[in-house]
């Protein structure tokens, strides 16, 4: 017993006797030293840091075996054993790189991103509210990013030679249909949805990922808001409308409820209007959304849920000329109707397994009365998806996702109690692995397969894509993949057997952030193949067929820098695009109308402390849309002038949770032609008369008021993006 | 064998009152928030931070180490010859300290703060493109706290910056804030900060809060 305790003591007072000094180099993959990093024997005090060349020495009192941790921010924690015997030891260690997927080299081949939390993004959530000459329209900021045409008597989004049905749109990853509002020919609409739901956007331009189909050109993926930060109350009065939003929040819970009314019939019997309206659009929409979160991400199994419901009703009135005749022309009269809802979740168990999918529902119905002949169409969007995504390692990852939607439409002439539909049920999976070879380099490759009960087709879609990152920061990614999409609803009621149109997609970009400033160069070229082709009108579609194809190439570039002038952030992009196709009523490969070789556009932001306020500019340019001129040989063989928009904004904050807002679209008052219409029929002189197509008004200005109204005095509606 | 055991553990607890002494936890913590509160050097807090991580794998209960590793990663940032994403990954760092010592002692107006703090740093890292987004969550943090501890120092001082500042850019009146400053001065003032010291809490903040009253005059 005594024993015992003698030994216990002298094995203590051991300890205090002969001390190891372990020293040595912690490097790198490279051999260069790596400062800062913690160096210790595990389950002692006894440790501590490099110094500015990697080397480090200390002194430790502890004997036997014992493990040496290595431990440096984005590098493996390394062990090594020890023997301490009192005598000096040297351990060298060279640490690997552990793979980040947040700093890790990301893929920016075709894609631009707004995002808080990501590094290679080109814009900010914000900046789609304040981006001026936007007015609120989220496709409207998105136009003054490369790859965009702007064609201005429609609002659409035209991505790169394709047309406005080439581009899916999403929230929350489920697809949305008719997601602009309707309207009548050569009057531009909007996006329904307001960009302060949405808290990131993904922007495709082409060779996107396999989780996306049906969209030949481009997919636009729209992220809403996760938990806002507090219970308030959003008024807004505004010159063309109003509305009300009210946020309620939970600890783990929300729910925004918001409605708003339109009506520019005010607005526009003050400023002078170049089209001729006999009702002044006006709308009304309500919107639900809710969101519940569980679990705790940082340990174990956490998820959320998100339902979001939209509705709405427009309608307007207007009377639109006849070229070569004198009168008021066409009275097109549109009720339109719309509702959009969908559900989605998200769940991780923390073992590397990410499920996440949903249910969406789009219906649009449009009641039409051209003239005296009223008719009805109702298109409908169901889209159910699941996918899995698992971590098999830092490395790599696998996704896996099955959807099923079904196309609905149909068309009336009420008057005639003639009546045709079809309904359409698509199928698709997708698989797409990503692997990272190093924190520099990256490989994804993807299938997407589809079949359409209707087209009675299958189809299989591969899609690639590799980033590398270089020393300095700069990296560039190449994207490649075929495409799939079936005619819109409006072709294939008239043939609903057709197949799919297909193309594919080149990509090559580089991509630098640094300081920031911002630099995106990109050349892409796209295949179009089996475009569908008809003869006779639109509305009268004769042989419809496949037989069309064509090209786009180009190149374009994107610059930001909130860095040279003191409190300006400017933007300025140019876009070249070479495209022509066969297709619609074409005989031979045209330019389209909705691709102008040259575009630009710049966007500056001027923040002015004293004034407690934000300035906007922006300019869009491009050279010209090609147009058909029936009194010459050939197809499309003119090109109206440039077109190009100066608008300027400026956002005033009185109080922290006031915000006034005044803009105006073409301060220059430039009169923008989009193209021309030609009479069906020539004149006595045999020449086809024309009327240009052109703007609404010379110019459109906006004033707001903004108020917040929450416990948080300081707080606005801005403060949630 | 088991008599062994008794006698050592006795041996221990007989020890322990008479000699008063630190155990070497303690000990190491001690001088490192210590080297943490006196230095701006950017090798220095990144040593500290290093110590504390070794200290928090020996001590996997307490709070403290990772709440100060949270700390001196959180002033690494407030270094101006970083990089803003090494800023950024110092900061998320620290985001994720402040989640490890929050899961050990839940509804600590302390670490409720620290987190305030640290958005604090991510909004002045990049005051134009963050502070929007980021004062709104700042503030939110800050009230979280507040309602916990309504006289923590570190909470008043971090609320009165932000009202300050925000006051600054509105033209409006600094009263609020500039009470909030004083408030949290005399807090500090008062405290017995040996005793705080002592036991390991956070006594941070007064230099800040000087400052601002300074400023206040």
């Amino acid at each position: 017993m005594k024993a015992t305790f003698t030994i216990i003591i002298l094995l203590i007072s051991n300890l205090t006797f002969a001390q190891t000094k372990v020293s040595g180099k912690v490097t790198d993959a490279k051999g260069n030293g790596l400062p800062g990093v913690n160096v210790y024997l595990k389950g002692t005090y006894d440790g501590t840091s490099t110094d500015s060349q990697g080397a480090y020495a200390f002194e430790t009192e502890e004997k036997g075996a014992q493990l040496l941790t290595v431990q440096a921010l984005g590098f493996k924690t390394q062990d090594l054993a020890l023997q301490c015997e009192g005598k000096a030891l040297t351990a060298d260690v060279k640490l690997a790189e552990r793979i980040n997927v947040l700093t890790a080299v990301t893929i920016t081949a075709g894609a631009m991103e707004a995002s808080d939390e990501k590094k290679s993004v080109v814009l900010k959530p914000l900046d789609i509210v304040t981006t001026s000459g936007a007015m609120g329209d989220i496709t409207a900021a998105l136009l003054t990013l490369p790859g965009t045409s702007t064609v201005g008597n429609d609002g659409r989004l035209f991505v790169r030679g394709g047309d406005a049905s080439e581009t899916a749109i999403f929230i929350d990853g489920m697809q949305v249909g008719n997601a602009f509002g309707s309207t009548a020919s050569n009057v531009p609409t909007r996006t329904r949805f307001s960009p302060n739901l949405f808290k990131g956007s993904f922007f495709s331009t082409g060779g996107y990922s396999a989780e996306y189909g049906q969209a030949l050109s481009s997919a636009l993926a729209l992220n809403t808001l996760d938990l806002p930060l507090r219970n308030q109350g959003d008024l807004s009065v505004m010159t063309p409308g109003g509305g009300y939003t009210q946020t309620l929040t939970g600890k783990t819970q929300a729910l925004t409820a918001s409605a708003n009314y339109y009506n520019l019939a005010p607005y526009q019997s003050m400023i002078k209007q170049h089209f001729d309206w006999e009702q002044a659009p006006e709308s009304w929409d309500s919107e639900i959304s809710l969101r519940r979160k569980w679990g705790n991400a940082a340990k174990s199994s956490a998820g959320m849920l998100k339902a979001y419901f939209h509705t709405e009703g427009n309608r307007m009135a207007i009377w639109q000329k006849i070229p070569g005749d004198d009168g008021r022309g066409d009275r097109v009269q549109l009720r339109n109707n719309y509702a959009y809802g969908n559900v989605s979740f998200r769940q991780s168990n923390g073992e590397g397994w990410l499920l996440y999918g949903g249910a969406a529902f789009s219906h649009n119905k449009d009641a039409w009365k051209l003239n005296l002949d009223p008719m009805r169409q109702v298109t409908t969007l169901a889209h159910a998806k699941m996918v899995a995504v698992k971590d098999f390692s830092p490395r790599f990852s696998l996704k896996n996702g099955v959807e099923w939607y079904i196309k609905g439409y149909s068309e009336e002439l009420t008057g005639q109690n003639l009546r045709r539909d079809f309904t359409d049920h698509q199928l698709n999976h997708f698989v797409e692995g990503s692997y990272y070879f190093s924190n520099r380099l990256v490989m994804v490759g993807g299938l997407r397969t589809g079949y359409s009960s209707l087209a009675r087709q299958a189809w299989a879609d591969p899609r690639f894509s590799m980033a590398y990152k270089f020393e300095n920061e700069g990296q560039v990614s190449f994207a490649a993949g075929q495409f799939h999409q079936l005619a819109d609803e409006k072709t294939r009621i008239h043939d609903p057997g057709l197949k799919n149109t297909s193309a594919t997609h080149y990509i090559l970009n580089y991509f630098i952030v640094s300081n920031n400033r911002t630099l995106r160069a990109e050349a892409f070229y796209k295949d179009y193949n089996h475009l569908v082709t008809w003869q006779g009108t639109a509305i009268r579609p004769e042989n419809i067929a496949r037989n069309g194809s064509g090209y786009a190439s180009g190149f374009d570039l994107f610059y930001r820098d909130k860095k040279t002038f003191k409190s300006i952030d400017f933007w300025i992009t140019y876009s070249f695009v070479d495209s022509k196709r066969q297709f619609a009523a074409f005989a031979s490969r045209v330019q389209p109308s909705f691709a102008p070789k040259h575009n630009g556009s710049v966007v500056a932001k001027h923040f002015v402390g004293r004034m407690k306020s934000q300035l906007g500019l922006s300019w869009s340019w491009n050279s010209g849309y090609p147009y058909n001129d029936p009194n010459l040989p050939g197809e499309m063989q003119r090109k109206t002038g440039i077109y190009s928009d100066l608008s300027l904004s400026w956002s005033y904050l009185p109080r922290p949770n006031v915000i006034i807002h005044a803009a105006c679209s073409n301060v220059l008052g430039r009169s923008n032609v989009f193209g021309y219409r030609y009479a069906a029929q020539p004149d006595e002189t045999g020449s086809y008369a024309s009327l240009p197509v052109g703007q609404g008004a010379r110019r459109f200005a906006f004033i707001g008021l903004f108020i917040t109204l929450s416990k948080d005095k300081n707080a606005n509606q801005l403060n949630n993006l | 064998m088991k008599t062994v055991t008794r006698i050592i553990a006795l041996l221990f607890i007989v020890s322990l009152p008479v000699s008063a002494q630190d155990s070497p936890y303690q000990k190491a913590m001690k001088k490192e928030i210590a080297a943490v509160l006196h230095t701006d050097s950017l090798p220095q807090l990144q040593r500290s931070a290093n110590a504390f991580a070794r200290i928090a794998e020996l001590n996997p209960t307490e709070w403290q180490p990772a709440y100060y590793q949270a700390l001196a990663c959180t002033f690494q940032s407030f270094n101006k010859t970083l990089a803003l994403d090494k800023k950024d990954e110092v900061l998320a760092m620290a985001d994720e300290l402040i989640k490890k010592a929050d899961a050990l002692s839940p509804g600590n107006a302390e670490i409720i703060t620290m987190q305030a703090f640290v958005t604090i740093a991510k909004l002045s890292a990049d005051p134009a493109g963050r502070g929007q987004s980021l004062s709104g969550v700042a503030m939110q943090t800050l009230g979280k706290s507040m309602a916990i501890d309504s006289k923590n120092p570190r909470t008043l001082v971090l609320t009165a910056q932000m009202e300050f500042g925000m006051a600054q850019f509105f033209g409006s009146g600094t009263e609020k804030a500039c009470g909030l400053a004083k408030q949290s001065l005399a807090i500090f003032s008062a405290q017995d900060e040996e005793a705080l010291k002592a036991a390991l809490l956070p006594t941070w903040g007064k230099n800040q809060a000087e400052g601002l009253v300074g400023k206040c005059k």
